[in-house]
């Protein structure tokens, strides 16, 4: 099979990465980038552990083909902490308690992440709407949204 | 209530891996990565009742890339293992007892390759009538999973005297329940990686509940003591009872022994769906009476269950149901009979709460039954029968403490009142009644 090389923004800096042309997106980010915190739960779309911030918007990358983000900007959850320090929104999800085995936990940040960056003050409904593509079998789904309320309210100043 | 002020209850406490896991740094099985390391993957048989007749793996080993495909006949020690009866094989050597029994492993250099030689293996069947019911695998003339019964585990609980105590009942109430198989789910497909190390010990990172059980089955197949092995329980996504049983653990071990390189498997959801172990399905046939005042007298229960083919947790699982087939109720006569069956059904295994949870589909639907027969509201019938301290339990154990059923239940009501007063409403009515 012929390479190919695929030009894009990974957490902030450019990257060219040569690959086969079936490879998905998930596959570029776990083994070519060893960006491990994006993971694989169902392969399918469902689950959500594979969540990506891919221009902007929440995406399942094992839905993508990786050539499909030539000039793309993708945030993983290794682009989201600051100075190797938690953000306001992975600092929540301690605080809240929403996490647990953290298999989720990557996939459920950066789709927090990505409503946050759009939507600073969010309902609680609209946080139900925007985490309902994300799975978790563990934590029952209340301190989720608890922590994403959190992050929110103290990305606005307060508490 | 008074608190008392403790150093960890009722206090705040961040989750002490919680930091590795929101900075995607928490390594899981899967996230492994070693030098010159394989991967590895499953021959499955797609038959769930037969005799293997022909296994021809010599296309698969011919093709470029492969370190080794390999079938029972390579393994050094045990062949058999199971967390309480070794009744499951690593590799299929006599039959195939469920669609999905491992028959060979394949070791390549890429995941496409393990792939491409998976479908270069052929195999040829003698099937055999495969039994779905637990009726069928009880019937004379049905084939056996295992030996010469499909009996896989009976337990009987006698509290009391049942057969006397009808007559000292007003009512009594006959139903039958049936819960459903059911699968974990656990977020994290089945991964591991094993490799020897320098000193010849065989390493097993996985995603695991039981490692120090995983060491001893690694062992055994292997055939050596079990200081020459040593299992890691990489960060774990989730298991609620799944990840008790043995997944890629003897199959990563054996390829890595054979090839000298690191064997890394992770399965598929489908894969992990397919062959990981179930929630106990179980029937249970249960005769209840109580006076006319609300009060139980006897229970009597005939609970049976398809438990698949391999017994996995069902000894213990077993143990548990018959136990609580009263629930968190004062009962002075009690039977429970239990019956477990092996079939060519997905085996079943530990699932949150161990064949307690079906019994409480049990129990609960009868404190309904006998609410309405009754006329008594459901909330008032379980009040009545609540165990408290000094209460005495269908194994003849006293509870001499720390019983909050009762405190449970009162404060729920209030705070049912409080919060969603229709459906409280609903509960107390007499007629309807239902929890
Ligand atoms: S792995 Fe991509 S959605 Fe589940
Ligand atoms: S924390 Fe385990 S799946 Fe969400």
């Amino acid at each position: 099979m012929n390479k190919i090389t695929v030009h894009c923004t990974v957490n902030h800096k450019p990257v060219a990465v040569e690959i086969d042309p079936n490879k998905r997106l998930l596959d570029m980010l776990r083994e070519d980038l060893n960006l491990t915190s994006v993971k694989e739960g169902c392969s399918e779309g469902e689950c959500g552990a594979c969540t990506v911030i891919f221009n902007g918007e929440p995406v399942t990358s094992c839905c993508v083909l990786a050539g499909q983000a030539e000039g793309a900007d993708i945030i993983t959850l290794e682009g989201v902490s600051v100075d190797g320090k938690p953000d306001v929104v992975q600092q929540a999800f301690m605080d809240a308690g929403a996490v647990q085995c953290g298999f989720c936990t990557p996939g459920m940040i950066l789709t927090a992440e990505a409503l946050l960056a759009k939507n600073p003050a969010p309902t609680e409904e609209e946080v139900k709407q925007a985490m309902s593509g994300n799975l978790c079998r563990c934590t029952g789904y209340a301190k989720i949204v608890e922590a994403v309320l959190l992050a929110a309210e103290r990305a606005r100043g307060g508490v | 209530m008074s608190m008392k002020n403790y150093a960890v209850l009722a206090q705040d406490h961040v989750k002490v891996d919680s930091l590795e896991k929101v900075m995607g740094t928490a390594k899981f099985a899967a996230d492994y990565k070693m030098p010159d390391m394989l991967y590895g993957g499953v021959f499955r048989s797609t038959v769930p009742h037969a005799y293997v007749k022909k296994l021809n793996m010599e296309k698969a080993r011919a093709l470029p890339g492969v370190a080794c495909v390999l079938d029972h006949t390579a393994i050094p020690g045990k062949n058999r293992f199971g967390i309480i009866f070794k009744d499951e094989p690593c590799l299929v050597d006599d039959k195939v007892r469920r669609y999905g029994d491992a028959i060979a492993v394949v070791a390549a250099e890429t995941p496409e390759l393990v792939h491409e030689a998976l479908g270069l293996i052929e195999v040829e069947y003698e099937e055999l009538e495969a039994i779905s019911t637990f009726e069928r695998a009880m019937e004379e003339d049905s084939p056996k999973v295992h030996g010469n019964t499909n009996v896989n585990v009976t337990k009987h609980l006698e509290y009391g005297n049942v057969d006397e105590a009808w007559e000292k009942c007003d009512v009594i109430v006959e139903n039958t329940y049936s819960t459903h198989i059911l699968s974990h789910m656990f977020i994290e497909p089945d991964a591991g990686i094993a490799y020897l190390d320098e000193q010849g010990i065989m390493n097993v990172i996985v995603s695991t509940q039981n490692p120090h059980y995983d060491r001893n089955e690694v062992a055994a197949m292997l055939g050596v003591p079990q200081n020459r092995v040593r299992v890691k329980q990489a960060v774990t996504g989730g298991g609620f009872g799944g990840k008790l049983d043995i997944s890629v653990q003897l199959h990563c071990a054996l390829m890595a022994l054979y090839t000298k390189r690191p064997v890394k498997m992770v399965r598929s959801r489908s894969e992990s769906t397919m062959v990981s172990s179930k929630r106990h399905p179980v029937t249970m046939k249960c005769k209840t009476g109580a006076t006319k005042d609300g009060k139980l007298v006897a229970v009597d229960c005939y609970m049976t269950c398809d438990a698949g083919a391999y017994s996995s947790y069902a000894p213990a699982v077993i143990g548990r149901a018959p136990v609580h087939i009263v629930g968190p109720y004062e009962c002075p006569n009690v039977r429970c009979h239990a019956v477990f069956a092996y079939t060519n059904n997905p085996m079943c295994g530990a699932f949150r709460g161990f064949g307690v949870p079906q019994a409480a589909v049990c129990h609960e639907g009868q404190m309904n039954a006998l609410a309405k027969a009754l006329n008594m509201s459901p909330l008032e019938i379980r009040m009545i029968n609540a165990h408290h301290v000094g209460s005495v339990i269908p194994t003849g154990q006293e509870l001499t403490e720390s019983v909050g059923f009762l405190d449970t239940l009162t404060q729920a009501r209030d705070k049912a009142a409080e919060v969603m007063p229709e459906a409280l409403d609903r509960l107390m009515k007499t007629e309807e009644g239902g929890l």
